[in-house]
C-alpha cells in the first residue's frame, strides 16, 4: 500500500497517542489531539461584545454598520445586514471609521491659536471660553448689521444636523454653503432636469440584463459603491442569465475592469456617445417616446458617422451597444465621474440618463427608481453643494474683506480647491477662521480657533440617504461609544456638531425653535413624527419600543412608500463638444479617487495601504501612463514626473505605466499631498486637485476637474513605488495551470 | 446537524470587483500591523487575504482580472510536515492552524507554501497608543520573528462554537458571527464561507454544483495535490471563445 508522508505521520501520530493513553490509562482521548492547546481554557478570552447598529454617512454614500464594541471600546465595523442598502456588506471607508476614532492625532480639547496662523501652534482652552469667544464675535457682526459677514461652509449635511445648521445660519443672517471637492451638483442637476427630482435614484442593478454606465466608477468610488457592488454580485451571478456590463470611460477604471466591454471614447465626449446611441435607436426601433425626446430633432446631427470620430469610437461599435440596449429586456443607463466633469458635464447627464427614458425602465424592476420624498418634512437630503462658481465669488469676497468669520466644518477648502482661484492666499484675508474639525484637515490647520467636535461614532445623527432605497427612509446614528476624550472633562474634549451649535445659539440668546434642548432631544422628539405615520418595518406599539427599534435596526423605511409616477420626459437638448485647457499640452489629465476619497480619508493608514485596484500602488501619488508611451519617452516606474499644465502650476509624481491607459492620457489619483491630516497625511504625495485650469460645466459653473492637459517631464529622481503588487512571489503558470480560469459562460 | 466540521470557503471570481474591502476588514478584524510604505517597498507588507490582478492585453484591448487569496487550508499542506515544532498543523476541523508561541521563525513554511499566504513579522508590531483600542481582543498580536496567515478567522469559529454550545442551539449555515471577516464584508458575495461536512451548507451545495462536469469549479493549482479547502468559480467572460485562464 502506497504511504503518503501525511499518513504517515498520521500514523505515528497515532500510534504515539496510543502509548501515552496506555501509560496515562484513561485519559481523554481527546486531551491528546494536537490541536488541544490552542483550545486550552487559558486561552480563551471570553470578554463579551455588543454589536451596535449605527450609520456611516461621511463622504457622500450612506452605509448601515453595525460595530462591535467591548469594554467600551469600538473594535470592528461590519456592514449591517438589514440597511436597504448595503444588507451587510460593507466598504473599508466604514471600517477605516475605526482609526479615526482612536486617530493619534485627533484634536483632544477647543484650541485658539497662538503662534502664526498655519504655525500649528495651539493653546487649549476650555469650551466656556470658546463657544463664548465664538458667540462674542457673530454677536459684534451682528451688532454692526454685518451678519452677513459670517460665512459657514460644511460638506453637504442633511438629516437632523442638516435642520439645526439651517436654523443657526438663519438665526444669525450668516451666509451658507456646502462644498464638496468633487462635485455632485452637476449630476443632480441634471437628475433633475431628467427625471425632475435631483436626489440620486435607485439603480436596480440587482435586476438589469444591461448596465452601460458612463464615467462612473460605480463599483469603486462614485455615489454608493457598496451598495452597487451588492447589486454587481447578483448582476453577475444571482440569475439565470448573466448581465452585461458596458462602461463607457476615457480611463480604465476598477469598473472598467470588470466591465465586459470597455468603450474607450475621447474625455468629454460620453453625452455624444448616448445621443448617437438615441440617434441610431430612433431611426432602427421606432419607440413613441422619441416623439416627446427628439421633438426639435436634435438627435439628427448626431448620427454615428458624424460623431464617431469625434468621441473616437467606431461607427460599428456605436450601432453595436444600441443594438445591445434595444435588445435588452431591463437596461440601465448611468452616468457620472468624469462624464460629468467637463465643460458639457450637465449635458453629457443629461443625455446619458435620458437613455433610461427611451429604455422606459423608470420604476420597474431592473430599472431605475426614483426616490420619494423624505417621510417628515425639513429633515431630508442634504441640499446639492454649491458650485466651484460660487466658491470663487466667495474667495474675491474674502480678498475684498466681506468675510469676517468663517465657519467651517467637513469642507476642505484649502485643500480641494485648483490654485486657480487662490483660495489659500483668500483664506488668509478672514479674520477669523472657525473650525468644528476633530482632526487638524488642511483648512483646521490655519484656523484659528478650533471647536473639536465627536467622530460619528460618538454622536447622534440622522441620515436621508442622497441614492435612496427607492423608497422613503431615515438611517440613524448613535453613539456606539463614549467620547474618546470624555475622561478630559466637560470642559474639554470633543462636543457633537449640533450641540456646539446650539450651545452657540443659547449663548448669543437665540431661539433656534427645535424641539429639545440637546441634539439627542430633537431627533428623539422629531421621531415621533415618524412613529405616528404608523408605518413601515419598524413596528411598535408604544414610543418607546419604536424609538429602541429604529436605533437597533439603524434606520427607518417603509418599503411600500415607492414613487408611482413616472416623470414626463423631457425634450433632448444637444451635447456640445468638450474644451480643454491647455490644447498644446500633450495629455489629458484623468484625476482619479483611489482608495483616500477626496483626500478626506487620508489620514486613515488603512486606506493608505490599501492597494489601488489597478496598480497595487499605496501611500504614494503616482501617474497612470501607457506602457509603450513610457517607453518611448524613456520612463518607467518610480520615475519622478513634472505634472506641467498650460497654468503654470507643477506638481510631482511618480510613473507608474500599465497596458490600459489610453496614450494620450494619464491619470492621477485623488487624495494626497495635504499640508497636515496627521502623521499619515501631512507631506505626503501631491494634490492633483490643486493644478487644474479653471474650466468650468457651462451649464451651473462647476469645476471641469476632467478637462485639464498638461504635459510630463521626468526630473531624473527616481523613488520606489510602495505597490503590493510583487510583495509576494508570482505563480508559475503555464497553458495548463492558471490561476484565474476563465470559461466563455456557454454553461449558463 | 454534523457529527464534524470541516470549513471551507467557496470563491466566485465573476462576482469579485477587486474593491479591496476584504482586505481592509481583515486587517481590522486581526490585528495585522499597519503596512506603512517601507514595508511595501520592502516587499514585507502583510495582507492575509490579498487581490491579485492579472492583466491581459494591452490598450484598447485590454483586461484586468482580480482574485482574492487567501490561505487555503489545504488537506494536503505543504507548510505543516516542515514545521519543526509543530506550530503549524491541521485541526480536526480541516482548519490549517498556525500556533503562534510554538513558532521558532524557520520561515521553512513559507518557503513551503505554493500560494505565498504566510507573512513572516519582520518587525515588532507598533501602533500609536491611542490605536491600541481598536485591537481585537481574541487575536493575539504576534512579536517579531513570528509567521503568521489566514486563520479563517478562527477566532470567530471558536465563538461561536463556544456560544451555540453554550445555548444548546446549532450553529446555522452562513451565521454572520461565524463568517471570516473578509466574508461579511464583501458587498457583492464573492466570498462564501460554511462547513463542507454539512451536505445541507451553501457551500457544500455550491461545491457539488460547481465541480460536476461543466462546471465552474476549480482549485488553485491542483495539479500539486494540496486538496484545498477554497474552492474557486471560473470568472464568465462572453467574449471569449474558449474557456482559457492564466
Amino acid at each position: 500500500m502506497a504511504l503518503t508522508r501525511r499518513q504517515f505521520l498520521t500514523l505515528m501520530g497515532g500510534s504515539a497517542g496510543a502509548a501515552v493513553l496506555f501509560q496515562a490509562c484513561g485519559l481523554p482521548e481527546k486531551e491528546l489531539f494536537i490541536d488541544s492547546p490552542p483550545a486550552m481554557p487559558e486561552d480563551l478570552v471570553s470578554g463579551i461584545d455588543n454589536w451596535y447598529a449605527t450609520t456611516n454617512h461621511q463622504g457622500g454614500s450612506s452605509e448601515g454598520i453595525v460595530v462591535r464594541v467591548m469594554e467600551g471600546r469600538a473594535k470592528k465595523v461590519e456592514g449591517n445586514p438589514n440597511h436597504p442598502l448595503n444588507l451587510g456588506g460593507h466598504s473599508a471607508l466604514s471600517e477605516a471609521a475605526l482609526q479615526g476614532l482612536y486617530h493619534p492625532d485627533r484634536i483632544s480639547a477647543p484650541l485658539v491659536r497662538t503662534g502664526a496662523r498655519g504655525s500649528g501652534e495651539y493653546r487649549e482652552i476650555s469650551w466656556e471660553d470658546a463657544i463664548a469667544r465664538l458667540s462674542s464675535r457673530l454677536g459684534e457682526l451682528e451688532s454692526s448689521n454685518e451678519s452677513n459677514k459670517a460665512v459657514f461652509v460644511t460638506n453637504p449635511t442633511g438629516g437632523h444636523a442638516g435642520l439645526v445648521l439651517e436654523k443657526f445660519a438663519d438665526s444669525l443672517g450668516a451666509r451658507y454653503l456646502s462644498y464638496e471637492a468633487l462635485e455632485t451638483n452637476v449630476l443632480r442637476s441634471a437628475l433633475k432636469e431628467v427625471f425632475g427630482t435631483d436626489s440620486i435614484p435607485e439603480f436596480d442593478i440587482d435586476n438589469a440584463d444591461l448596465v452601460l454606465s458612463f464615467g462612473a466608477d460605480f463599483l469603486s468610488s462614485w455615489v454608493s459603491p457598496t451598495r452597487y457592488a451588492r447589486g454587481y454580485g447578483e448582476f453577475r451571478q444571482g440569475h439565470e442569465h448573466r448581465g452585461k456590463l458596458i462602461h463607457v470611460d476615457s480611463r480604465f477604471s476598477m469598473t472598467a475592469a470588470n466591465a465586459d466591454q470597455w468603450v474607450h471614447v475621447n474625455p468629454g465626449t460620453e453625452g455624444l456617445l448616448a445621443m448617437s446611441i438615441m440617434q441610431v435607436l430612433s431611426s432602427s426601433h421606432p419607440n413613441p417616446v422619441f416623439g416627446d425626446l427628439d421633438a426639435d430633432g436634435v438627435l439628427d446631427s448626431y448620427s454615428p458617422a458624424n460623431v464617431a470620430k469625434e468621441i473616437g469610437v467606431s461607427v460599428d461599435t456605436i450601432n453595436q451597444i444600441a443594438e445591445d440596449f434595444s435588445h435588452s429586456e431591463h437596461p440601465i443607463a448611468l452616468g457620472g465621474g468624469s462624464a460629468g466633469a467637463h465643460t458639457n458635464g450637465t449635458q453629457n447627464l443629461k443625455a446619458i440618463y435620458s437613455l433610461n427614458h427611451v429604455a422606459s425602465n423608470l420604476g420597474e424592476k431592473g430599472g431605475v427608481l426614483l426616490n420619494p420624498n423624505p417621510p417628515i418634512d425639513g429633515v431630508g437630503v442634504a441640499a446639492p453643494s454649491n458650485s466651484f462658481s460660487e466658491f470663487r465669488r466667495l474667495a474675491e469676497e474674502m480678498k475684498a474683506g466681506n468675510v469676517s468669520v468663517l465657519m467651517v466644518k467637513d469642507a476642505d477648502v484649502y485643500y480641494g480647491m485648483t490654485d486657480t482661484v487662490d483660495m489659500k492666499v483668500a483664506l488668509d484675508s478672514v479674520p477669523l477662521i472657525v473650525s468644528f474639525g476633530g482632526m487638524m484637515d488642511d483648512t483646521t490647520s490655519i484656523a484659528d480657533l478650533i471647536l473639536p467636535q465627536h467622530h460619528f461614532l460618538e454622536d447622534w445623527g440622522t441620515d436621508v440617504p442622497l441614492a435612496g432605497p427607492g423608497y422613503q427612509m431615515i438611517g440613524f446614528q448613535q453613539p456606539v461609544v463614549r467620547p474618546f476624550f470624555e475622561h478630559r472633562g466637560s470642559n474639554l474634549g470633543t462636543k457633537g456638531f449640533a450641540d456646539i451649535l446650539m450651545a452657540t445659539a443659547q449663548v448669543m440668546g437665540k431661539d433656534l425653535r427645535l424641539d429639545g434642548e440637546t441634539f439627542r432631544e430633537v431627533i428623539r422628539n422629531d421621531v415621533k413624527r415618524l412613529y405616528e405615520l404608523d408605518r413601515g418595518e419598524t413596528g411598535s406599539n408604544s414610543f418607546e419600543g419604536f424609538w429602541n427599534g429604529v436605533l437597533q435596526r439603524g434606520g427607518w423605511w417603509d418599503t411600500s412608500s415607492k414613487v408611482e409616477d413616472v416623470p414626463e420626459v423631457k425634450r433632448l437638448d444637444g451635447v456640445a463638444s468638450p474644451e480643454f485647457g491647455g490644447l498644446d499640452q500633450e495629455f489629458y489629465i484623468q484625476p482619479f479617487i483611489s482608495t483616500l476619497s477626496d483626500g478626506s480619508a487620508a489620514s486613515l493608514p488603512w486606506l493608505q495601504a490599501m492597494p489601488d485596484a489597478i496598480s497595487t500602488a499605496t501611500w504614494q501619488t503616482w501617474v497612470e501612463i501607457n506602457h509603450k508611451v513610457a517607453e518611448e519617452k524613456g520612463i518607467s516606474e518610480g520615475d519622478v514626473l513634472e505634472i506641467r499644465p498650460s497654468n503654470g502650476r507643477i506638481i510631482k509624481a511618480l510613473a507608474m505605466p500599465n497596458p490600459a491607459v489610453p496614450p494620450d492620457t494619464i491619470g492621477i489619483p485623488i487624495g494626497q499631498g495635504h499640508r497636515d491630516g496627521g502623521r499619515y497625511s501631512a507631506g505626503r504625495g501631491a494634490n492633483i486637485l490643486s493644478i487644474l485650469d479653471l474650466k468650468l460645466d457651462s451649464e451651473n459653473g462647476s469645476l471641469a476637474w476632467a478637462a485639464t492637459r498638461a504635459n510630463i517631464t521626468a526630473t531624473g529622481e527616481w523613488i520606489r513605488v510602495p505597490k503590493f503588487e510583487n510583495t509576494v512571489p508570482e505563480f508559475p503558470r503555464d497553458e495548463h495551470h492558471h490561476i484565474i480560469e476563465i470559461t466563455s459562460g456557454d454553461h449558463n | 446537524m454534523v457529527d464534524s466540521n470541516k470549513w471551507g470557503m467557496v470563491v466566485d471570481v465573476d462576482r469579485c470587483t477587486g474593491c479591496q474591502g476584504c482586505v481592509v476588514a481583515c486587517q481590522s478584524e486581526n490585528n495585522i500591523p499597519i503596512n506603512l510604505e517601507e514595508h511595501f517597498n520592502q516587499r514585507r507588507a502583510i495582507q492575509w487575504i490579498r487581490i491579485e490582478r492579472y492583466w491581459e492585453g494591452e490598450y484598447p484591448d485590454v483586461k484586468a482580472r482580480f482574485i482574492p487569496i487567501m490561505c487555503q487550508h489545504c488537506g494536503n499542506a505543504p507548510c505543516e510536515p516542515v514545521c519543526p515544532v509543530y506550530a503549524t498543523y491541521h485541526n480536526n476541523e480541516g482548519l490549517n492552524v498556525q500556533v503562534y508561541n510554538r513558532c521558532i521563525g524557520t520561515r521553512f513554511c513559507a518557503n513551503g507554501c505554493p500560494y505565498h499566504v504566510r507573512f513572516f513579522n519582520f518587525w515588532e508590531p507598533e501602533w500609536p497608543e491611542s490605536l491600541k483600542n481598536q485591537l481585537n481582543p481574541d487575536v493575539t498580536v504576534r512579536s517579531r520573528g513570528i509567521m503568521e496567515k489566514c486563520s479563517f478567522c478562527v477566532q470567530r469559529i471558536q465563538r461561536s462554537t463556544r456560544e451555540s454550545e453554550r445555548d444548546n442551539e446549532v450553529l446555522e449555515d452562513g451565521d454572520r458571527g461565524l463568517n471570516p471577516a473578509c466574508v461579511n464584508a464583501c458587498a457583492s458575495n464573492a466570498l462564501i464561507f460554511g462547513n463542507f461536512n454539512d451536505p445541507d451548507s451553501t457551500v457544500s451545495k455550491m461545491k457539488e454544483d460547481a465541480m460536476q462536469e461543466g462546471g465552474r469549479g476549480y482549485r488553485l493549482m491542483e495539479n500539486l495535490g494540496t486538496d484545498t479547502n477554497v474552492i474557486y468559480l471560473k470568472k464568465v467572460d462572453g467574449s471569449v471563445e474558449v474557456t482559457h485562464g492564466y
